[in-house]
């Protein structure tokens, strides 16, 4: 189960792009979970789910904090390497997997904009600066790709 | 949020799992889920639905002194202290308001639910357990509570009844006693003794001659007098005890 703590550290890492900032989300989140633990409510949801939820609302804190200055601005990440980063992610999916199956379904800018804010905690600025895009249109991809993607898993 | 009337629920949800959310936003999706369960099952669908993107995360080597740290950011806690010592960041509570939960629980809420410890106890040794003791994977991990509730002991079997006892808080041994650690391998049965802690430390037992252990066995931690019980069944007050489980691979 090392690769729990392992499994985290590199979800944390992928979204703050720093290894000191993601140890210290992970830190954080076990804090959050030995604390909150008495409200995880086995019947509702998975644990795994819920620790990862943890982590990622932290890592999303840290990444929204007025207080991350340029060390964490995308504008200063490297777009290609994010871009390698979701491509990374989304072929690690397994072909069965239904997520997968139904990303495969979306187009490419939706699947895009899905994925940036998942994996690498985008807002929808964000991903508008990275792609290029207005704001309203990547709103408007989010919304749709959501919509497909909930019929398509049902 | 004047068109947020207009959007689908569904799709408030996806974007609260997605992250993409404001604060007031989640707050709202909190609350309607603290209101409403079948909201709630809703989220943690859509949760469940990218989960599969977490695990496509490269699984980091953990640096050793990480689990370090997080132990002693634990210890803080129980202690009632805050749980970071570098206080250029953020408390950890500022996501609080991210889980439809108060932003300050205590030990008072450990006391309140047994359960909760148990649920707590079982992601910490899912979490933890093996990574901090380095032992081949458990057959059953057990998490002993006191009589208020709270987590004493982490206990994990191994199928030769090798039994890795890490104490989760420092237990007040009177004089003059040890603490004895036992099971029921037989629920109809009587109390077996897997040995003694001499000292409130961690520290891993062997006894042979015992079926491998398996899910919803009781371990116990009594105090007895100093060499065991003399009867070699429990004595002395319990200080912890709880039920096995088996992890989930």
């Amino acid at each position: 189960m090392d690769a729990e703590g392992g499994r985290m550290l590199g979800v944390a890492r992928r979204m703050l792009r720093r290894s000191d900032l993601a140890e210290d989300a992970v830190q954080d989140s076990f804090v959050l979970i030995w604390r909150k633990a008495h409200q995880f409510d086995a019947t509702r949801g998975q644990a795994k789910a819920w620790l990862y939820t943890i982590l990622r609302n932290r890592c999303l804190t840290l990444l929204r904090s007025a207080d991350r200055e340029t060390a964490l601005d995308p504008s200063q990440r490297e777009t290609a390497s994010e871009e390698a980063m979701l491509d990374i992610a989304y072929n690690r999916l397994e072909r069965a997997n239904d997520l997968r199956v139904c990303l495969e379904t979306l187009e490419p800018e939706k699947r895009m904009a899905i994925l940036s804010s998942y994996i690498l905690g985008y807002s929808h600025g964000e991903i508008a600066g990275r792609m290029g895009a207005p704001l309203g249109t990547v709103k408007a991809w989010v919304r749709r790709g959501l919509l497909v993607l909930r019929e398509c898993l049902g | 949020m004047t068109d947020q009337s207009e959007r689908s629920l569904r799709e408030r949800l996806d974007e609260v799992v997605l992250g993409l959310a404001c604060e007031a936003e989640v707050a709202q999706i909190e609350a309607l889920c603290a209101r409403d369960p079948s909201i709630a099952r809703q989220l943690e669908r859509s949760r469940l639905r990218f989960l599969a993107l977490d695990e496509t995360a490269d699984v980091e080597a953990v640096p050793a002194g990480l689990w370090a740290r997080i132990s002693s950011a634990l210890d803080a806690v129980d202690d009632g202290a805050s749980p970071r010592t570098d206080a250029q960041d953020s408390p950890a509570d500022q996501s609080a308001q991210i889980l439809p939960l108060r932003p300050k629980p205590s030990v008072r809420h450990w006391r309140l639910g047994a359960l909760g410890g148990l649920a707590a106890s079982l992601l910490l040794a899912i979490a933890l357990g093996w990574s901090l003791l380095g032992t081949p994977q458990p057959t059953v991990v057990a998490v002993l509570l006191d009589s208020d509730g709270q987590p004493v002991a982490l206990v994990e079997g191994a199928p030769d009844n090798t039994t890795l006892i890490t104490m989760l808080e420092a237990a007040r041994v009177p004089q003059d006693r040890v603490m004895q650690v036992w099971t029921k391998p037989d629920d109809l049965g009587v109390p077996v003794s897997l040995g003694l802690l001499a000292a409130a430390r961690s520290r891993s037992l062997s006894v042979s001659g015992l079926p491998r252990p398996r899910a919803d066995q009781l371990y116990e931690i009594t105090f007895e007098p100093l060499g065991g019980s003399p009867t070699n069944l429990p004595t002395g007050p319990i200080l912890a005890k709880g039920f096995a489980k088996a992890p989930i691979r």
